[in-house]
């Protein structure tokens, strides 16, 4: 039986290997223009100061899909922000979530990267919306590994 | 070291009990090792144990500490990976196909 109010089961977790360096793994999560390439081609807007804003906008910058704040920025290592989905009325009315980026330098030339989506129990529209990570994760892998997007989901 | 191993991925599921823990954590995600327990009665913490560990290795579960407690987390990227590397890329070019048809016989394009 899932209850809503129980921490663990609103957190999510996701985890890769990357083949590149920590820091090149890093540079891809937050370089607006990379990031572009992995996220439905969301256009970024941050200095990455912690408290500072990390917003999003459509392609064409007509729509904003995102009205975040940064909580931690620890480079090469720790991104923590929050989260707020806009371009959905039903989304934008649910509580903010976090996500936590962490890059672990592994032997071999890898990189493991977890993403932490978390303090979804008041959100579970959200929680819903953002199972989609597994396909953000796996497009930022490629783009690292190879230098070409996937091609756009449908 | 778990690392770019389809290997394990394709070991680790090929079991019918670890793939019934991941169905439980799909069902509900971060369990604990007792509430695991509990939900596969059938199992002895031993057995829950071993398999976790096996899919722990394979990535398909990962393991977060929150205060004394180790919860369990269904991650289901190594299965996107598998699916990106032998299903997405042809589907998405036939879906592509199917929609501009759609467009061409509706007139839209």
């Amino acid at each position: 039986m899932t209850t809503a109010t129980d921490t663990a089961t609103a957190t999510q977790v996701y985890q890769l290997y990357i083949r590149a360096g920590q820091q090149q793994v890093w540079d891809a999560i937050t370089n607006p223009a990379i990031v572009a390439r992995f996220f439905h081609g969301a256009q970024v807007e941050s200095t990455y100061q912690p408290g500072s804003p990390l917003r999003s906008w459509s392609p064409d910058r007509s729509q904003q899909w995102g009205d975040n704040t940064v909580l931690e920025c620890d480079p090469p290592r720790k991104l923590v922000h929050t989260w707020r989905s806009l371009y959905d009325p039903d989304l934008a009315a649910e509580p903010e979530s976090r996500v936590t980026w962490e890059i672990e330098e592994q032997p071999g030339g890898f990189s493991k990267l977890t993403l932490i989506h978390d303090r979804l129990d008041q959100s579970p529209k959200t929680a819903a919306s953002v199972k989609g990570w597994s396909y953000i994760l796996s497009n930022l892998k490629t783009v690292i590994e190879t230098g070409e997007p996937l091609p756009p989901i449908l | 070291m778990p690392t770019d191993d389809d290997d394990l991925v394709f070991k680790a599921l090929a079991d019918p009990t670890r793939r019934l823990l991941l169905d439980q954590l799909f069902a509900r995600d971060g369990l604990t090792l007792t509430e695991l327990e509990a939900e596969v009665p059938e199992l002895t913490r031993f057995g829950v144990m071993k398999h976790l560990a096996v899919l722990e290795q394979a990535g398909l579960v990962v393991t977060r500490k929150q205060g004394r407690n180790k919860h369990h987390y269904l991650n289901p990227v190594p299965i996107r990976l598998i699916y990106e590397r032998w299903i997405g890329k042809y589907r998405d070019r036939q879906v592509t196909a199917l929609l501009d048809l759609k467009d061409h016989l509706e007139g839209r394009t």
